[in-house]
């Protein structure tokens, strides 16, 4: 094909850098890293299948509310809501389970009427105010998160038929959570590679004046970014009322820095356009390493904390001098 | 006679690979508006750059009040008394406009062995101040709650307290009203009255005959001459402006035009919600190749984005091959088959995260989808097909569909960008400042494609700064002053002094001095 297009003498060869190399293979290299280094700290507990599974089941709320988050930073946005979305979703369920409704439709209008909503929400405001989301989500955490306790009434509630949903495991190993996440992350990789209005994510991400001017509503898509962000929060609500068997008012609190760090260790660029879901999952993947791992070498939890700020500064940082973003201007 | 305020003898300007200024001349003297006129690029903001110290001379000597320099700094140039008001206003906008009159050297008083502020003398100096030029606000009131002629009025303020003898202000009326214009005047007649020197940058003639006494025309960094105002034409000024001597058009010889010709595109009455172009009614026929020409900022790039749909039309009609469209936001003009070459190639032109494929496909995937694109899946076959053709069409001179667009040439980027919209099927294609900063083999394979396009039934409209290049590939020129089309010129009727009266005389005036 090339050679049809191009005269002698021009052709030009791309050359692969070591910037291509890393914008590639980065996150798969921590995640060997990480694994190579807590294997020799602790090879007993840390390397055995039954550790692995708990370490993916205990990450699927990080690998599903880090799905959400790609979109809003593939937007060159950011989404602060999504824990306070998991919790209000997550006790608007419970209530109605309280109230005596199916297990099923409970969880649909957490799912569907409060994630996608929230994220209408968010959506809404942005393309009306045409803030930066990081104002606009900023608030409306606080907003999301005062409705959950006060319809939580500042207790715990209630929610022990979640656990028969997500309680199971497939073939008698794999926990449900894991597979919710698998089938999410899959759905979503499917609709960013293959969709049309995937497509046009990536454009306004690359530069939403471009996008504008070749056509795409940025707008409608900015809304849609969201409500993907919602929806995945919100199945994260599940997940964590299934495990807990009761929806906390505090639920998620903080962890809006996990879902970030995942996407960004995942090689999701900052500055917009470019990243993947399956790299993303490998973030979250990578954050529940940390967590884990830290432990099973019987550090105190702070120490994630720690681990985790120092390589969302590195990941960024790399990306900035490595990544594909680096070579925008 | 009095002597000089500024003498510039012999001044040279290079910049790698350019000479910018060549041996220019230029006196001012005291209680005079001199004028600076030239096209854009013609070197009057470098002189200007060179008088308040921003840049080196490399050649040549400055005389201010007497007194020699090889060249200055832009403090120095401050201390000598000369200001510059540039076009873009330099008021900070969240202080008073007591505070922006004194910024940064602010009046002192010693109280109890500590220096502080002197409000009360800052305050009673601003009121002078102020007073002096006839702006009527108080000495705290917030910069930022102000007009743009307001703050313009706290610059000059700020120069008067400065001491300035010289005050360079460059294109002061591009955004005023006419009222406020009358305004400014009237404080650069006090300022003139006072013995200061004023050094006029203007693209408006009419304005300089106005309020001008000298006037100097610059050319491609020459100077051409310094005349009294009273003793010049406007055509005269014009002549010396454009001073070339008429290039033989190059591509004369296909051209047919009928005025019978089917009406390809129409607009009516087109009106931005912003106001900034109003009233805007053209045809553009079938077979021809319709120019817009004028000033920066005159309206030619914010009619485009109205008919594209890219800004809120308060009111107007867009119709194409006799059908009314309904253009609300860009996907309905791409649907419509309108496309919008952008000015800005960078930034709003292609995708740098996208490779070349993806950039030339994206168009005609979101035509294909309803909803603007929110539905569908893209189909990889499709993609490569539509591309790959756009890619032998246009001779793009690349590796690979999958290289990305940011490793290409300019010109081979813009000819991404016209290939996405050729595969969506565009029917009309504006063109705006198509070939800025394309190498020249390019501009002449773009020309060439717009004539082809052009002959294949596509309407084709071109905005462009460069009179040569309107007048060698256009059929119709039309210009544009201040948000409105104040000049058409059939292509056998255009030149060059045409073009320039009509895009800085208005209509009215033209006519009422005829």
């Amino acid at each position: 094909m090339s050679d049809k297009n191009t005269l002698p003498g021009e052709k030009l060869k791309p050359k692969k850098t070591f910037s291509d190399y890393w914008s590639k293979y980065s996150t798969v290299l921590i995640m060997a890293l990480m694994i190579v280094v807590f294997g020799i700290l602790q090879p007993q507990a840390f390397m055995t299948g039954k550790n692995l599974i708990k370490i993916i089941e205990q990450s699927s709320i990080t690998i599903l509310l880090a799905c959400g988050e790609f979109f809003a930073i593939l937007l060159a946005g950011i989404d602060l809501s999504v824990g306070s979305t998991m919790a209000l979703s997550g006790v608007v369920s419970s209530r109605l389970l309280g109230l005596g409704w199916n297990t099923w439709a409970a969880m649909l209008v957490g799912i569907i009427g409060v994630g996608m909503l929230l994220g209408a929400i968010n959506g809404g405001l942005i393309n009306l105010t045409n803030l930066h989301p990081f104002i606009i989500t900023l608030g409306t955490q606080s907003i999301f998160r005062g409705l959950t306790v006060i319809l939580a009434d500042s207790r715990p509630v209630q929610a022990t038929g979640f656990a028969q949903v997500f309680g199971g495991k497939l073939f008698g190993a794999i926990p449900i959570p894991i597979l919710v996440a698998l089938l999410v992350a899959s759905l979503l990789t499917f609709f960013t590679l293959k969709s049309k209005a995937g497509r046009n994510l990536y454009a306004i991400g690359g530069s939403k004046q471009a996008a504008w001017f070749a056509g795409i509503n940025v707008k409608r898509h900015t809304m849609l970014a969201f409500m993907i962000s919602g929806v995945c929060a919100s199945l994260a609500g599940m997940v964590n009322i299934a495990r807990l068997a009761s929806a906390e008012p505090a639920a998620g609190t903080g962890y809006e820095t996990f879902a970030i760090a995942s996407a960004i260790i995942g090689g999701t660029s900052f500055f917009g356009g470019i990243g993947m879901i399956p790299k993303v999952v490998l973030g979250g993947l990578i954050i529940g390493i940390i967590n884990n791992g830290i432990n099973m070498v019987g550090l105190s939890s702070y120490y994630q904390q720690i681990c985790m700020g120092a390589l969302i500064i590195l990941a960024v940082t790399l990306d900035r001098f490595f990544g594909a973003s680096s070579k925008k201007r | 006679m009095e002597s000089n305020l500024v003498e510039m003898h012999h001044i040279e300007k290079k910049f790698p690979g350019v000479t910018a200024l060549r041996d220019v001349n230029f006196t001012l003297r005291p209680g005079e508006v001199h004028v600076l006129l030239g096209e854009n690029g013609a070197g009057k903001s470098t002189l200007m750059k060179i008088l308040s110290g921003a840049y080196e001379p490399t050649a040549g000597e400055i005389v201010v009040n007497g007194e020699r320099f090889e060249r200055l700094s832009p403090k120095l140039s401050q201390q000598l008394g000369i200001s510059i008001i540039y076009q873009e206003l330099s008021v900070v906008n969240e202080l008073s406009v007591q505070e922006n009159i004194f910024l940064g050297r602010l009046l002192t008083v010693r109280k109890l062995g500590v220096t502080v502020v002197d409000k009360v003398r800052m305050n009673r100096e601003t009121e002078r101040l102020l007073g002096e030029i006839g702006l009527h606000c108080g000495p705290q009131t917030q910069v930022d709650a102000l007009r743009i002629s307001e703050k313009q009025m706290v610059e000059i303020a700020k120069a008067v307290a400065f001491n300035s003898n010289v005050i360079i202000m460059d294109e002061p009326t591009s955004s005023l009203t006419e009222e406020e214009i009358e305004q400014l005047f009237t404080i650069i007649r006090k300022l003139k009255a006072a013995g200061k020197g004023i050094i006029y940058i203007s693209h408006k003639l009419k304005e300089i005959k106005e309020i001008g006494d000298r006037v100097t025309v610059l050319k491609d960094g020459e100077y051409v001459g310094t005349h009294n105002v009273s003793d010049v034409t406007i055509d005269h000024l014009i002549t010396m402006m454009v001073g070339r001597e008429l290039q033989n058009k190059y591509q004369s010889a296909t051209r047919e035009h009928g005025g019978q010709t089917e009406v390809v595109l129409e607009v009516r009455n087109l009106t931005r919600r912003d106001g900034y172009v109003r009233d805007i009614s053209f045809r553009l026929h079938r077979g021809e190749i319709l120019g817009f020409s004028g000033l920066v900022a005159s309206g030619r790039t914010e009619t485009m984005e109205a008919i594209y749909g890219a800004v809120p039309v308060s009111h107007g009609e867009v119709l194409l091959n006799g059908r009314k469209l309904r253009i609300r936001n860009t996907y309905d003009a791409l649907n419509s088959g309108i496309a919008l070459v952008t000015e800005n190639r960078r930034e709003t032109g292609f995708f740098h995260n996208f490779n070349i494929r993806r950039n030339l496909a994206i168009a005609r995937q979101l035509k294909d989808s309803k909803q603007g694109g929110l539905y569908g899946l893209v189909s990889p076959r499709q993609e490569k097909a539509i591309s790959a053709e756009q890619v032998r069409a246009m001779q793009i001179k690349c590796a690979s569909l999958e290289q990305s667009i940011t490793e290409l040439s300019g010109g081979n980027q813009q000819k991404v960008i016209l290939g996405k919209w050729l595969a969506a099927g565009s029917q009309v294609i504006i063109f705006d400042e198509p070939t800025k900063g394309i190498d020249v083999g390019t501009k002449s394979e773009i020309y060439k494609l717009m004539r082809r396009l052009c002959e294949q039934g596509v309407g084709v409209i071109l905005v462009s700064s460069e009179m040569p290049e309107l007048l060698s590939v256009c059929d119709r020129i039309l210009v544009y002053f201040e948000g409105r089309i104040n000049g058409e010129y059939a292509i056998e009727d255009a030149t060059e002094e045409k073009l320039v009266y009509s895009a800085t005389v208005a209509k009215e005036d033209a006519q009422a001095t005829a």
